[in-house]
């Protein structure tokens, strides 16, 4: 599969689609600034257009890749969240980001839970990591929240980064960890949202 | 988007795909393509070639892997480029380590200019030389451009404006 046929993922708030060319501003506007500190930034304009570029082409060198966050009301993009391989990388990586001025209200959380699923249901996926910035304290802890934990002895991308590994197909497969998940996007889409009853331990 | 394929009298111009990552990396190892932004490892030409294969996606035309007719091995990646920034739509040709010194450069640059002429319709383009490339320099001149000033690029440095003749010129 490459970039020609980019499936589209919709979850209750948010609509996942491949990255296309009107979406680039906020991509650069994120990228160029102090927010992307933690994923390689900032970058200056060159940079910027050429990882988007990049990240186009990888859906097409790897079969998978990031997709762009929409919001569904509005087509208004959030972030990016997929599947990241470049080259160096010791395995496929669930990875995420938000555009600064829309942090917060979990579509990190709601998109990169979809695009895992899709993986582990359509892709084949078996596991995933994340390689995280140690300094990144958000990322940590929307890691922790998608039920992933502190792997030491995984490969790591260059020695700077922690590896993260994620909860297996079976893990997430109507388990407790799937369904305190799902209740927290819930809550994110519905803040009125009262859920009936949290497990205790 | 996807590229198209060109055929010449010698050569087939593919679409860039992950079985050009090798290529990529050999041609960004060498000092050769410190006109071009390399030297570069592995990790980075890898990217390189990610990125060559999006700006088709963003931008309608790209580059295209160069082949000898009848061999699949990517031996140079030459076409259209305009990255964000860059002062108008160029024609770029970069011929890899053994595929330089037969007209390849030229044969490719002109299925290139003629697919942005005749398919996009284009009525002009530019191609940037760094200081110093002569060889690529040659080849502009051999695909009948003239320069005209210069472009000073963040990460390239100061290219040479070369001008190719219009449609039918």
């Amino acid at each position: 599969m490459g970039h020609r046929d980019i499936p589209v993922l919709r979850t209750r708030r948010l609509e996942l689609r491949g990255p296309q060319a009107e979406d680039y501003p906020n991509f650069k506007a994120t990228f160029t600034s102090y927010r992307a500190r933690f994923m390689g930034g900032p970058l200056n304009d060159y940079e910027s257009w050429m990882l988007y570029a990049a990240e186009i082409g990888h859906w097409e060198i790897r079969g998978f890749g990031m997709w762009m966050i929409h919001d569904r009301e509005t087509d208004h993009t959030l972030g990016m969240a997929g599947g990241w391989q470049p080259a160096k990388w010791p395995q496929a990586e669930l990875a995420w980001m938000i555009w600064p001025q829309v942090a917060g209200k979990g579509y990190a959380l709601e998109a990169t839970h979809a695009a895992r699923d899709y993986f582990y249901r359509q892709a084949g996926w078996e596991n995933a990591v994340s390689y995280l910035d140690p300094k990144n304290l958000d990322s940590i802890r929307l890691a922790e929240r998608l039920g992933a934990c502190r792997d030491r002895d995984a490969q790591s991308v260059d020695g700077n980064d922690v590896v993260y590994r994620h909860p297996s197909r079976a893990e997430l497969d109507n388990t407790r960890l799937a369904h305190g998940i799902e209740m927290e996007i819930e809550h994110y889409a519905d803040p009125t949202f009262k859920p009936k009853g949290f497990a205790l331990d | 988007m996807i590229a198209p394929t060109l055929t010449t009298d010698r050569l087939t111009l593919r679409a860039l795909g992950p079985q050009d990552a090798e290529a990529f990396a050999a041609f960004y190892a060498d000092d050769r393509s410190s006109f071009v932004g390399g030297p570069m490892n592995a990790e980075q030409s890898w990217r390189t070639l990610a990125g060559e294969i999006g700006h088709w996606t963003l931008n309608g035309f790209g580059r295209w892997a160069v082949t000898e007719t009848g061999s699949d091995t990517c031996i140079g990646c030459v076409g259209l480029w305009a990255p964000l920034g860059w002062p108008e739509p160029e024609i770029g040709w970069d011929l890899f380590e053994g595929a330089t010194g037969k007209g390849y450069a030229t044969e490719a640059a002109e299925a290139a200019r003629s697919y942005a002429y005749e398919t996009l319709g284009w009525d002009t383009a530019i191609s940037l030389v760094a200081i110093g490339n002569d060889a690529s320099a040659r080849v502009a001149t051999r695909l009948g451009c003239t320069p005209e000033g210069t472009f000073t690029h963040a990460r390239l440095g100061t290219l040479t404006i070369y001008r190719h003749p219009k449609v039918g010129g």
